[in-house]
C-alpha cells in the first residue's frame, strides 16, 4: 500500500494526472540493453516492475538489435517502445530523437550524472536510472600471497604486479585474471584505470611517456596473468571455478561469484598509480523516445523508477546501484555488501582519480573503444613496440576525437573545441 | 586371407575381425561425439549452481531441479514456444509452396534468364541480416506487419526459399521426365501427371526440404529479436539473456533449447534420412 500511495503522490507531483487515462492503455514497454541475463529480467518483472500501478512490460535485448530496433521506431514515426534503459553511450546515438524530460520530477538524483542526461543541449534527454563501476575481486586464499606491507583495500599497480607473481610462483599457474575475451569490458580498464592512474588523463596524453611507462607495467602484468584471460567476459565465472584468484571486472559481472560464495570472496579497490587511484563510474539512463505511444504513461514509469523504494528494488534485481540518495537497507545480497565495500573504499580514498566515460563522442564511441583494444592487442599480445603503437594510434584517436569535436572530460582538463591529442 | 578372397570364397560377412573392429569404433565414437555434450549438458542442467562450478565433477549429478524450474517459471517461455512453433510452421509452408514450384520450373523448363534466376535465389543470403532489419523494420512498422507472426515468417521464409528452390531442383532433376511424359500418353494432362506420377516420388524429399526451412526459422535470433515484440520466438526470447546469465542457467536454458529441437527431430528422422537417400532403398 504504501508504494502505491507514494507513487500517486509522486505522479501529482510531477504533474502527470493521467492515472486514469494511463490504465485504459496497454502496459508500458521497457526496451532496455540492461538487466539482460535471464535472472535479472525475471526479477525486474516480478520485484521492480510489479509496483508500477499503470502496468509495463520488461523487454530486454542485445545492443544491436535494440539499436536497431528504436531507430525503425523513430523513422516510421510510431511505434511500441515507451521508455529506453541503456548506457549513456548508447543513448548518446539517439540524441534527437529523444524526447525532453525536464518536467519529470528529479528529486535527490545525482546532479552531476543529470547533468550528463543533458547530452550537451538544454533538454533533459535521459534521466539517471542506475550506476556501478569496475572493482578489484579476490579468492580468500590469494590473501596470503599478498606483498609485504601491502593493504588490500589500497593496493598501487606495482603491488598488484608482486602480488600476481607471488601467486603464480607459489601455485605454479597464473592466478590473475582480465576480461580481454571479446564480450569482456578491457577497453574501460585502460580508458578509466590504466590512463587515469598513470597519466591523468585519458584521451590528450594517450602517447606521453607516462603512457609509455602504463603499458609497461600492464605487460609485466600480463606476464602473471591467466591465459585464459582472452576468452574471459565475464570473471564471475573463473572466479568460481578457481580458474583465477584475483580479478578486474564490472560489479554485475562478479555479482555471481559474490551472492554464490560470499563468505570465500572479497571485493577491493582498483590499484592506485603514481597519478591516483583511476575509476569509471557507469551510468545507465531512461530516455522516452519521440515515437512513444504514450507519453505522460512513460513519463510515470520514469518518475516511479526513480523513487529511492523502486531504486533499491532494482539494485537487488540488476547489482546496479541507485542513483538516487537512499539509505541501503541490511538485507541487502552478498554482492551488493562486498562491492558496496570496495566502490565506497576506491571513491573514497584520498587518491581518488574518477574519470567519466566518453562524452560527446555520438556514434564514434565503438571507434573511440577500438583505439585501447587495439592498443592492446598491438602491444600486449601480438609485442609490438609500444611507442610505435601508441604514436600509430594518437592519430586515430586524434583524427576522431576532431571528427567528433568533443571537448575533453575528466579527468582531462577542459579544452576549448575538440580534445587535444598531445 | 585378404578381404577379397574371403568375398571370392563366398563369406557371407565378408569382413575381417580388424575391419569390424574399425567399423564398431567409429561407430562408438561418432556416437559419443553426439552424446557426450547432449550427456554434460542434461547433468549440468540438473546440478546445483555450486556443482556446476565446482570440480572435479560427479559422473552422476544430485538431482537439483532449481535450473530447471527456474526458467518453467520464466514468465512468457511457453508463448515464446508457442510463437517460434507458429512461425516456423508458416515458413516452412510458405518456402514449399514457393521454392518447389520454382525448383519443378528450373528442372523442368528452358525460359529466358535461367542461369540469371539461379543466382538470384542465392543472392538473398547475400546481404546480412543484421543491414536488411532496419528498413524492414521501418516498412513493417508502417504497413502494421510489424511483431506478427507473419511477418517475421515471410522474413524466414526468404532465408529458408533459395534451400527450398535448390533441393526441390535436384529432386525433380532426379526423376527422368519420360515418366511425365508416358503418364501423358496415357491420358494424364500435365497436373494430373504431376500429382499421381511425379508427387509420390518427391514427397520424402520435399518433407525433408520442409523440415530444413523449419528448422533455419527455428534458430533464426536477430530478425527475431528487431521484428516481434510481444510475439518473440523461443532463441530470440532466451538466447540474448543466455549469454551472459550465471553458468548453471547457461546449461538449463541450451537444454531448454535443445530439447524441443531433438525432439523434433527424432518425430522426422525418417524423412531427414530420406533427403539423404537412405531410406529410399
Amino acid at each position: 500500500m504504501m508504494v502505491k500511495k507514494s507513487l500517486m503522490s509522486l505522479a501529482l507531483a510531477a504533474g502527470l494526472t493521467t492515472l486514469g487515462a494511463g490504465a485504459a492503455s496497454a502496459d508500458v514497454l521497457f526496451w532496455s540493453t540492461q538487466g539482460n541475463t535471464v535472472e535479472e529480467s525475471q526479477a525486474m518483472r516480478d520485484q521492480v516492475l510489479a509496483g508500477f500501478e499503470s502496468g509495463a512490460d520488461f523487454q530486454p535485448s542485445d545492443t544491436g538489435p535494440w539499436i536497431t530496433r528504436i531507430e525503425a521506431e523513430l523513422q516510421a514515426g510510431s511505434g511500441k517502445i515507451g521508455v529506453l534503459g541503456s548506457l549513456h553511450g548508447s543513448l548518446i546515438s539517439l540524441g534527437d530523437g529523444l524526447a525532453d524530460l525536464s518536467d519529470v520530477n528529479t528529486d535527490g538524483v545525482n546532479s552531476t550524472f543529470l547533468e550528463l542526461g543533458k547530452l550537451g543541449t538544454d533538454q533533459q534527454k535521459y534521466i539517471p536510472w542506475m550506476q556501478a563501476t569496475y572493482i578489484m575481486a579476490a579468492n580468500k586464499k590469494a590473501l596470503e600471497h599478498l606483498p609485504e606491507g601491502a593493504d588490500v583495500m589500497a593496493l598501487s599497480y606495482d603491488q598488484l604486479i608482486e602480488w600476481a607473481k607471488n601467486m603464480a610462483d607459489a601455485t605454479g599457474s597464473p592466478k590473475f585474471g582480465f576480461p580481454a575475451g571479446p564480450k569482456g569490458l578491457k577497453h574501460r580498464f585502460f580508458q578509466g584505470y590504466l590512463y587515469p592512474s598513470y597519466t591523468n588523463s585519458m584521451v590528450s596524453k594517450f602517447r606521453s611517456p607516462e603512457a609509455e611507462e602504463a603499458w609497461n607495467k600492464f605487460k609485466e602484468l600480463w606476464s602473471y596473468t591467466n591465459p585464459g584471460s582472452t576468452n574471459f567476459s565475464f570473471m564471475q565465472e573463473p572466479l568460481l571455478t578457481e580458474e583465477v584468484w584475483v580479478a578486474f571486472d564490472h560489479t554485475a559481472r562478479l555479482a555471481d561469484a559474490f551472492n554464490q560464495r560470499p563468505d570465500d570472496f572479497i571485493g577491493f579497490p582498483a590499484p592506485a598509480g603514481p597519478t591516483g587511484r583511476g575509476f569509471m563510474p557507469v551510468v545507465v539512463g531512461m530516455a522516452v523516445p519521440s515515437s512513444a505511444p504514450d507519453m505522460a504513461q512513460a513519463k510515470e514509469l520514469i518518475a516511479y523508477l526513480s523513487q529511492p523504494e523502486t531504486q533499491i528494488a532494482t539494485l537487488k534485481a540488476t547489482n546496479f546501484f541507485p542513483v538516487v540518495d537512499v539509505e541501503l537497507p541490511d538485507d541487502m545480497p552478498a554482492a551488493v555488501k562486498l562491492s558496496g565495500a570496495a566502490i565506497a573504499a576506491m571513491s573514497g580514498a584520498a587518491d581518488a582519480n574518477p574519470g567519466l566515460l566518453p562524452v560527446g563522442l555520438g556514434d564514434l564511441g565503438g571507434k573511440f573503444n577500438a583505439v585501447y583494444v587495439d592498443s592492446f592487442e598491438r602491444i600486449v599480445l601480438a609485442g609490438q613496440d609500444v611507442r610505435a603503437v601508441l604514436d600509430d594510434q594518437a592519430d586515430t584517436l586524434r583524427k576522431l576525437m576532431e571528427e567528433a569535436g568533443a571537448p575533453c572530460w575528466a579527468p582531462d582538463a577542459d579544452s576549448e573545441g575538440a580534445c587535444p591529442v598531445e | 586371407m585378404s578381404t577379397a578372397a574371403k568375398m571370392a570364397t563366398g563369406n557371407v560377412t565378408g569382413k575381417s575381425a580388424w575391419h569390424k573392429y574399425v567399423f564398431t569404433g567409429a561407430v562408438i565414437l561418432l556416437c559419443l561425439w553426439v552424446l557426450v555434450p547432449i550427456y554434460l549438458l542434461l547433468v549440468n542442467t540438473f546440478s546445483s549452481p555450486e556443482d556446476v562450478s565446482g570440480f572435479p565433477k560427479s559422473f552422476i549429478p544430485n538431482i537439483d531441479t532449481g535450473s530447471v524450474e527456474f526458467f518453467l517459471n520464466y514468465a512468457g517461455v511457453g508463448q515464446a514456444l508457442w510463437s517460434s512453433i507458429k512461425v516456423a510452421t508458416v515458413t516452412m509452408i510458405l518456402s514449399i509452396m514457393a521454392g518447389a514450384p520454382a525448383g519443378y520450373a528450373l528442372s523442368r523448363f528452358e525460359f529466358r534468364g535461367k542461369e540469371t534466376f539461379r543466382v538470384l535465389v542465392l543472392m538473398t543470403r547475400a546481404f546480412p541480416l543484421p543491414l536488411l532489419a532496419l528498413p524492414l523494420a521501418v516498412m513493417y512498422l508502417r504497413i502494421g506487419l510489424d511483431d506478427t507472426v507473419l511477418g517475421l515468417a515471410l522474413v524466414h521464409t526468404m532465408l529458408a526459399l533459395p534451400f527450398a528452390v535448390l533441393i526441390t531442383f535436384s529432386l525433380f532433376s532426379g526423376i527422368p521426365v519420360e515418366l511425365e511424359e508416358a503418364a501423358w500418353t496415357l491420358g494424364c494432362n500435365r497436373f494430373q501427371a504431376f500429382v499421381k506420377v511425379i508427387l509420390p516420388l518427391v514427397l520424402p524429399g520435399i518433407t525433408a526440404s520442409a523440415i530444413f526451412a523449419f528448422v533455419i526459422s527455428w534458430n533464426e535470433v536477430f530478425a527475431a529479436a528487431v521484428l516481434t515484440i510481444e510475439n518473440r520466438t523461443l532463441p530470440a526470447f532466451l538466447l540474448q539473456g543466455l549469454g551472459n546469465a550465471p553458468l548453471h542457467l547457461k546449461f538449463a536454458g541450451g537444454a531448454v533449447l535443445v530439447l524441443p529441437a531433438l525432439l523434433f527431430i527424432f518425430l522426422v528422422r525418417k524423412y531427414l534420412f530420406s533427403m539423404w537417400g537412405i531410406a529410399n532403398r
